[in-house]
């Protein structure tokens, strides 16, 4: 390709002009298909991303955007020179990645099994029950496994594990409380939460499976492992693939999960950037800084922009040349 | 159905009866001494109020409000109160009610959207930092000197209005007063522990230890009771240790006015570290329910309800008669005493009130000062009208029963004042409209409340009126913009740690040292003094 | 034929694998394990009293938390503006998602990267709470039931997994349409929907649930509580008002787990008839036919 953008002559590049205006005119159909999503993203998306530039202000809410209040860099000289900023950026990162390989991998291990089930009523069952916590919100969820966990005679799990003889009654476990075990149970919980309906997605995948490939491979004489392994499997890898990185894209964002389970004593492993921001201007005592929030906003989403960019050049080499989008 | 009869009528009819009525009995404001009786210097003959009294100003032909949902809701008979209110003043009202728990955001968005309305409702950190960003009007010089100031004067309600001005300036009117958390001990519970309500925290503690040996949940196993459990060992806002306040005691862990006037950070002192101690001992001794660190208010509710505890420090007024209701309606005693604070706890804080403000865009401020502002505490009907809502929508005086066949039937006479069925969640009953009787800030001429509240309301209430401060409002600087929320963070996350035992007190001082905290302390401290 | 009771994958395989029984003891471990929360849910919703610990059964049983919902007439237009807003608002997402998608397989159309890097930069920056406001408020949506359908109706997110299963289509058929004198347009309707069934249903239903589920934006851009939908009220159940009323004879954690449950109902009842689609499959030979 390299090569012939370099050797081109005038007449080929008129030919190539000729060439591009006719896939231009064979394509108008697929235009004005698209026109309807380009004036939505158009509207809803673009116009509102003005408001990156807030970052370079100190904009309150209340005065005009006026050059005065253009303070350049300010807002993100304090937020790089905040050690509570740098940690909570860590701690986005790491929990937001472990948690999305997780519940992945877990979806995925999870639909792969529901596929392999004979019964089809006993598989119906099994799917809604695995899909309904995610109807419940976030609030409710934090308050149910607070009680599950608490360590007190009313949480189930410490109560089992005395009585199991792990440990004293004593010494029963603040699973929520506690800077160990908070980011194990986090991620628990979140599995809980949202596999079920992860699998969504991967199962209506696995529905458009050609079920011939199955039976030609039985007669070949291949077994079940080996069929969930070299045909389930690889039919799953581009949808893998493309959620992980569309999730790439949020994984900035992670706030509501996060800030229901938080509490006070565990803030130095669980503090995000989204929640960091909401602490700020909520424990300030006054109106919030929409610049220094636009500030981190930006922040986030050149991170984000870094991932995404960084993860679909690696997936073009998995899908023939293509990114994921 | 429901007769009609107008509130005049019913309050001949109580005075002929011989009911007395007296408004003044909750009245006694916070900290400061109640010699608050008549209303009797205002005048309510004339029917639509304060229209006569000032005719320099020109009654605004309407009004545009924007408010939460403490004010009543669409489903809840809006329409027809504002119509009353349009009855009573002659003007219309323009109304814009966002969802309660996105108030602020919306708020915000129309702050800086531009199309402010005349009037908004703030709390009291959007109303400092609002006033001094110049969205609300400066109403001190209108206020000053003003029928409605004589009428809070007389209803000894000056300290409220004092409460809420900024830098010599007053930029909002409260509702009322603020209200605030006092301590509810379960009278089952001391019966079977054989104690009575505590006076010192030598006593507080004793009661909490015999509450978390007692078996009250009837399981047949002791030692799964606590005595005491709250939402969070430190609360997230203003009066910050109004949960806990048998353990704060004297301590405040946030800014404060010392007597002489300099600004100080209560969290520094050694009343802290000896309050955050004291919160540690009784965690590790098992008197604190551990998940208080975690728990939302609604569950520490509902463990109040099924017995799990038994001191609870919670809002006085109506809420004692919720909690009371909940813990009948789940088959236990549900006797409450509502405690006066213990000899170590000076005062209960009285949260800081919000304010109706004028937006700086309102054509005729003085105006909505007069026939909006100044009407609402009028001390007659229109005052009424925001207390009680509508006749026949949110109360009436007809002879009736209400939640018929169920525990909680009750039969009213004709000529007996009281509240309706809620529309919106039928089977409760409407307690105010928007104004609290029992918090006022004008006196209301013949107020109903002995009928309308129960009489555990008005004792916790009282006991609460008689024992109370109100916080201060603390103004907003550059450097608390800039430092405050990591600061207060910070403090919350160390006061955690220590209580549940994952650091000693002399550690996070020395924490709150080395991560800044001290440095950001001492210069909103310097900030505040410059002031 | 039709109403085959096993996935014909295994219609010849005649003896059960030691395999199947470890699947399904996994399963009905799984399900016990996600049911246990639940169960507390449901358990306090019938109960009229309040306990906190877990329990098997209520302590005293009654129906009065889902009575006093179902009861109460000013939950019924709610109602009708969820249904509104779901049926419109996934309509109207799936038909943006699916001329998305379908968009982006035309590798050889010019300014296809342009449209997928103009799509994918949507999702990695916004511009704030305000400024989105300003945007809606100027053309005229803010309080209106059109913002809560058609802000939220484009989602790239949605609409990349929908042009992965697009890419599954056998490309010849594709040439087959074009041979017959198709116009992209009419490929798209009688070629690519029929053949994604699965998707639009499975894409469809994650539409239909945030749409239902949705309160941000109903709080946030209307402030005319007639335009609020069933959820926004059964959050304010479910959350306790914290401002008192006084009660009838009812706890208000009844009430709350009652409005939980609910929530949770018209997609336990819906899925089962959507699950048609996911085990269906892809049918190619019939529309090649």
């Amino acid at each position: 390709m390299k090569k012939e953008k370099v050797a081109l002559t005038a007449e080929e590049k008129t030919k190539k002009r000729q060439k591009t205006l006719a896939a231009i005119k064979t394509h108008t159909g697929f235009y004005i298909m698209f026109l309807p999503v380009f004036i939505f993203a158009l509207i809803f998306c673009y116009a509102p991303m003005v408001g990156v530039l807030l970052a370079f202000t100190n904009y309150n809410g209340i005065k005009a955007i006026t050059p005065e209040i253009f303070v350049g860099l300010e807002n993100f000289q304090k937020m790089f020179s905040m050690a509570s900023f740098w940690s909570a950026f860590r701690n986005t990162l790491e929990i937001s990645v472990i948690k999305l390989v997780l519940t992945t991998g877990f979806a995925v291990i999870i639909s792969v099994l529901l596929n392999e089930i004979v019964s089809l009523k006993f598989k119906k069952v099994v799917q809604t029950i695995v899909y309904l916590p995610h109807f419940m919100s976030w609030v409710v969820v934090a308050s149910l496994f607070s009680l599950i966990l608490a360590p007190t005679t009313n949480g189930m799990v410490n109560t089992f594990l005395v009585s199991i003889g792990v440990i004293d009654s004593s010494n029963m476990i603040y699973f929520l409380g506690s800077n160990t075990w908070w980011r194990p149970v986090y991620y628990i919980v979140n599995l809980w939460k949202e596999t079920g309906w992860q699998t969504v997605i991967f199962m209506a995948t696995l529905s458009g499976l050609n079920t011939d490939m199955y039976e030609a491979a039985g007669i070949d004489g291949a077994n079940r492992f080996q069929k969930m392994w070299y045909i389930t499997f690889p039919a799953l890898a581009n949808t893998i693939l493309t959620v992980l990185i569309l999730n790439l894209a949020k994984i900035m964002n992670l706030f509501e999960s996060v800030f229901v389970m938080q509490n006070d004593a565990v803030l130095s492993t669980s503090n995000v950037l989204e929640t960091y921001i909401y602490y700020q201007a909520f424990n300030s005592g006054t109106i919030p800084n929409y610049g220094y929030t636009a500030a981190v906003g930006l922040f986030k989403s050149v991170v984000a922009a870094i991932l995404v960019l960084a993860c679909n050049s690696l997936s073009k080499k998995v899908r023939d040349g293509r990114g994921i989008v | 159905m429901i007769k009609s009869i107008s509130r005049r009528d019913f309050m001949k009819g109580m005075a002929v009866g011989g009911v007395a009525i007296g408004s003044a009995g909750l009245l006694s404001a916070c900290s400061s001494s109640s010699s608050s009786t008549s209303t009797s210097s205002t005048d309510t003959s004339s029917e639509s109020s304060s229209t006569g009294e000032t005719a320099a100003v020109e009654k605004p032909a309407s009004i545009s409000l924007m408010f939460d949902g403490t004010v009543v809701t669409q489903a809840n008979g809006q329409a027809e109160f504002f119509e009353k209110l349009t009855e009573l003043t002659g003007i219309d009202y323009d109304i814009t009610q966002p969802d309660h728990d996105a108030y602020y955001d919306v708020l915000g968005q129309i702050i800086a959207g531009g199309d402010w309305p005349d009037v908004i409702l703030l709390s009291s950190t959007y109303y400092s930092a609002y006033a001094q960003a110049g969205v609300i009007w400066d109403m001190t010089d209108v206020y000053e000197g003003s029928d409605l100031q004589s009428r809070v004067e007389a209803s000894g309600s000056t300290s409220v209005v004092d409460g809420m001005y900024v830098n010599g300036r007053l930029y909002g009117m409260p509702t009322g007063r603020g209200n605030g958390c006092l301590t509810y001990i379960k009278q089952a519970w001391l019966d079977a522990a054989g104690l009575s309500a505590p006076t010192t925290y030598d006593e507080y503690l004793e009661v909490l230890e015999a509450f978390s040996n007692l078996d009250m949940d009837g399981n047949g196993t002791t030692g799964n009771n606590f005595g005491v459990s709250a939402s969070g060992f430190i609360g997230s806002d203003s009066p910050y240790v109004n949960y806990l306040p048998e353990f704060y005691q004297d301590a405040w862990p946030s800014f404060y006015q010392q007597d002489d006037g300099t600004w100080a950070d209560g969290f520094t002192e050694d009343s802290m570290k000896e309050a955050i101690q004291r919160l540690a001992d009784a965690y590790a001794a098992g008197l604190i329910d551990p998940t208080s660190l975690d728990q939302g208010t609604k569950d520490a509710r509902n463990k109040f309800y099924a017995e799990e505890f038994g001191v609870f420090t919670y809002w006085a007024g109506t809420w004692a008669t919720n909690l009371k209701n909940n813990l009948e309606n789940n088959g236990v005693d549900s006797e409450l005493v509502a405690l006066p604070p213990i000899a170590e706890v000076p005062y209960y804080y009285d949260r800081l009130p919000v304010t109706w403000c004028i937006t700086t865009a309102c054509k005729n401020p003085e105006a909505v000062f007069e026939y909006f502002i100044s009407a609402m505490h009028d001390g007659g009907d229109v005052e009424f009208a925001w207390t009680y809502g509508v006749e026949g929508v949110h109360w009436s005086t007809a002879a009736e029963t209400l939640y018929e066949g169920t525990d909680s039937e009750v039969t009213y006479e004709e000529g007996q004042f009281h509240m309706l069925d809620n529309l919106e969640t039928p089977g409760t009953q409407y307690t105010k409209n928007h104004l609290d009787p029992m918090l006022e800030l004008v006196a209301i001429e013949d107020d109903p409340q002995e009928e309308t509240v129960a009489a555990e309301a008005r004792n916790s209430q009282q006991t609460f009126n008689d024992n109370c401060k109100t916080v201060t409002l603390v103004p907003s600087t550059d450097a608390m913009e800039q430092y405050n929320g990591d600061l207060t963070t910070l403090k919350n996350e160390l006061i955690a740690l220590v209580v549940t035992g994952q650091l000693t007190v002399d550690e996070a001082y020395a924490r709150f040292e080395s991560e800044g905290g001290a440095g950001w302390s001492e210069q909103i401290v310097a900030s505040l003094n410059e002031l | 034929m039709a109403k085959e009771k096993i996935d014909k994958r295994y219609v010849n395989k005649v003896h059960i694998h030691a395999f199947d029984i470890i699947l399904i003891i996994f399963f009905v471990l799984l399900a016990f394990i996600i049911i246990i929360p639940l169960w507390k849910v449901l358990v306090d919703s019938f109960d009229l009293k309040t306990s906190y610990g877990m329990r098997l059964l209520p302590a005293e049983f009654g129906f009065e938390g889902y009575k006093q919902i179902f009861t109460n007439s000013t939950l019924y237009r709610p109602l009708m503006i969820s249904f509104f807003t779901t049926i419109v608002g996934t309509c109207i997402a799936l038909i943006l998602c699916t001329l998305g998608g379908y968009v982006l397989i035309q590798y050889d159309m010019p300014g296809r990267n342009f449209c997928a890097n103009y799509l994918l930069f949507t999702m990695i920056f916004n511009g704030g709470m305000i400024p989105t406001y300003l945007v809606l408020r100027t053309v005229g949506l803010t309080n209106t039931i059109w913002v809560v359908i058609l802000f939220p109706a484009l989602s790239v997110y949605n609409l990349v997994l929908m042009r992965n299963f697009f890419e599954g289509i056998p490309g010849s058929l594709y040439e087959a349409a074009k041979l017959d004198g198709c116009s992209p347009m009419g490929t798209f309707i009688r070629i690519v929907l029929p053949l994604s069934k699965a998707a639009l249903a499975s894409i469809g239903l994650m539409f239909a649930v945030s749409y239902w589920n949705d309160y941000t934006h109903y709080k946030l851009y209307i402030t005319n509580s007639n335009l609020y939908n069933f959820q926004m009220k059964l959050r304010g159940m479910v959350q306790g008002s914290e401002m008192p009323n006084i009660s009838g004879n009812l706890t208000e954690n009844t009430l709350s787990n009652a409005a939980i449950i609910i929530a949770i109902l018209p997609f336990m009842i819906l899925y089962p008839f959507l699950q048609k689609y996911f085990v269906q499959g892809v049918n190619v030979g019939a529309v090649k036919e």
